[in-house]
């Protein structure tokens, strides 16, 4: 079985209220969403109050996980980034590189854990961002992985709004045709 | 969708107005308002939700990219403690009251309970000749004032919620309970009751006649624990039209 087979069967154990197949689904997966949450949320103490509701809600809802929908991956990263951009958005903006620093902070060294069998995937995705404009890609990055508005962005990097909408969306429409099916 | 999507500019790519919003919502770059109207929006508008869900799905790969932390015990402790509901009191012993057991629940669902009467909506949805019955109840309080009408469609697998009395629970969340047979009460979700609504949640396939339905008053985001934790303000037992 596959690792995201795996993790989603432990979720349908999850959603029948098993809670050795939960505590298997934290070991596996905890540490990834950690640092999803960090990327967002800097400060530990702030990151670990918002892991602990991510894995609540996901205790909670894991009966509503539906593997025809969503990968069981992309279900956890959603609802932890949700959760942690929630929380960034409930208090002011906070200081953030600019989007040519954000271009060099590509973390070099994933793919080391069991988590996901995103490989394949998170190679296709690189290699579509890498045929954008680099400063379209930083902004991609930033939005994702940072949690920032367009507004807090173009704000940042000192470009219209819409000049930055369009350098996403565009970005993204074309990063999805590059990408297999 | 849209009636008149809007095009953004710029061919070729060429994409409308709910795409955009669908790429804003599932990259995280919307303010919480906007964020807030695109989630309401995903639970009532399925293709919508479809686009969302396609692009979170695009792009999920990229957190591979992130490195991985490890979490400190304590994060553990306190999650096990949070869903654990013998371990943590939710609500203090002076509030707690025969709603909250579930010797309780267990008569409601065998018995019924005399303030729990339920009267039928006179509510009829469209559905052909082959589609399963339409099955209805109204939530009242203890006191036999109706709270809500609920009409539940198998076929859509949603609950139509039509408030009859409104309550102000600020800072907190009606959740939907359903006690089939001598099962403890199983949550349906958190439901607005505020306003007209359909409901929709996975957990509502298969809800028969004779099951009850019950709305407790819980947290922000629902029951911490799995089973209802605040005050239960109405009940009801599905029937059909």
């Amino acid at each position: 079985m596959s690792a995201a087979a795996e993790l989603a069967a432990l979720l349908a154990r999850c959603g029948d209220g098993d809670r050795a197949a939960f505590a298997e689904t934290y070991n596996r997966t905890s540490a990834k969403l950690f640092g999803v949450i960090l990327r967002i949320l800097p400060e530990r103490g702030e990151a670990e109050d918002v892991l602990q509701e991510v894995y609540v809600t996901v205790w909670r809802k894991a009966a509503e996980f539906d593997a025809a929908r969503a990968s069981p991956i992309t279900w956890l990263a959603t609802i932890a980034r949700n959760r942690a951009i929630d929380r960034f958005r409930s208090r002011s903006s906070r200081p953030s590189a600019p989007l040519d620093d954000a271009v060099d902070v590509r973390d070099e060294t994933p793919l080391a854990d069991q988590l996901i069998d995103t490989h394949r995937a998170a190679s296709a995705v690189h290699a579509a961002l890498a045929t954008l404009e680099p400063r379209h890609a930083a902004a991609i990055r930033s939005t994702y992985f940072e949690g920032m508005t367009y507004e807090a962005l173009a704000a940042r990097e000192g470009i219209p709004v819409g000049t930055l909408k369009s350098w996403v969306r565009r970005g993204l429409m074309r990063m999805k045709a590059e990408m297999p099916a | 969708m849209s009636d008149h999507p809007a095009m953004i500019e710029g061919p070729p790519e060429g994409f409308n107005a709910d795409d955009a919003l669908a790429m804003d919502v599932a990259l995280g770059a919307l303010g919480r308002e906007e964020l807030r109207a695109a989630e309401r929006r995903m639970r009532s508008d399925p293709a919508f939700r479809a686009l969302v869900e396609g692009w979170q799905q695009t792009l999920s790969p990229l957190v591979d990219d992130v490195s991985a932390v490890a979490p400190p015990a304590s994060v553990w402790e306190a999650i096990e403690s949070e869903i654990t509901p013998a371990a943590r009191p939710v609500v203090a012993p002076a509030a707690r009251s025969a709603w909250l057991t579930l010797g309780f629940w267990r008569g409601l669902a065998v018995g019924g309970v005399a303030g729990a009467a339920l009267a039928l909506a006179p509510v009829l949805l469209p559905g052909g000749p082959a589609a399963p019955p339409v099955l209805v109840a109204t939530l009242a309080g203890t006191d036999g004032v109706p709270l809500v009408a609920a009409t539940y469609d198998p076929a859509r697998g949603s609950v139509i919620f039509a408030p009859a009395t409104q309550r102000h629970d600020t800072g907190k969340s009606p959740e939907l309970w359903v006690i089939e047979g001598k099962n403890p009460p199983r949550s349906l979700g958190v439901i607005d009751i505020g306003n007209p609504n359909a409901h929709l949640d996975a957990r509502l396939k298969g809800l028969k006649p004779g099951s009850t339905l019950a709305i407790s008053i819980e947290p922000l985001g629902g029951s911490p624990t799995g089973l209802p934790t605040g005050p239960v303000v109405a009940t009801g037992t599905l029937s059909a039209v």
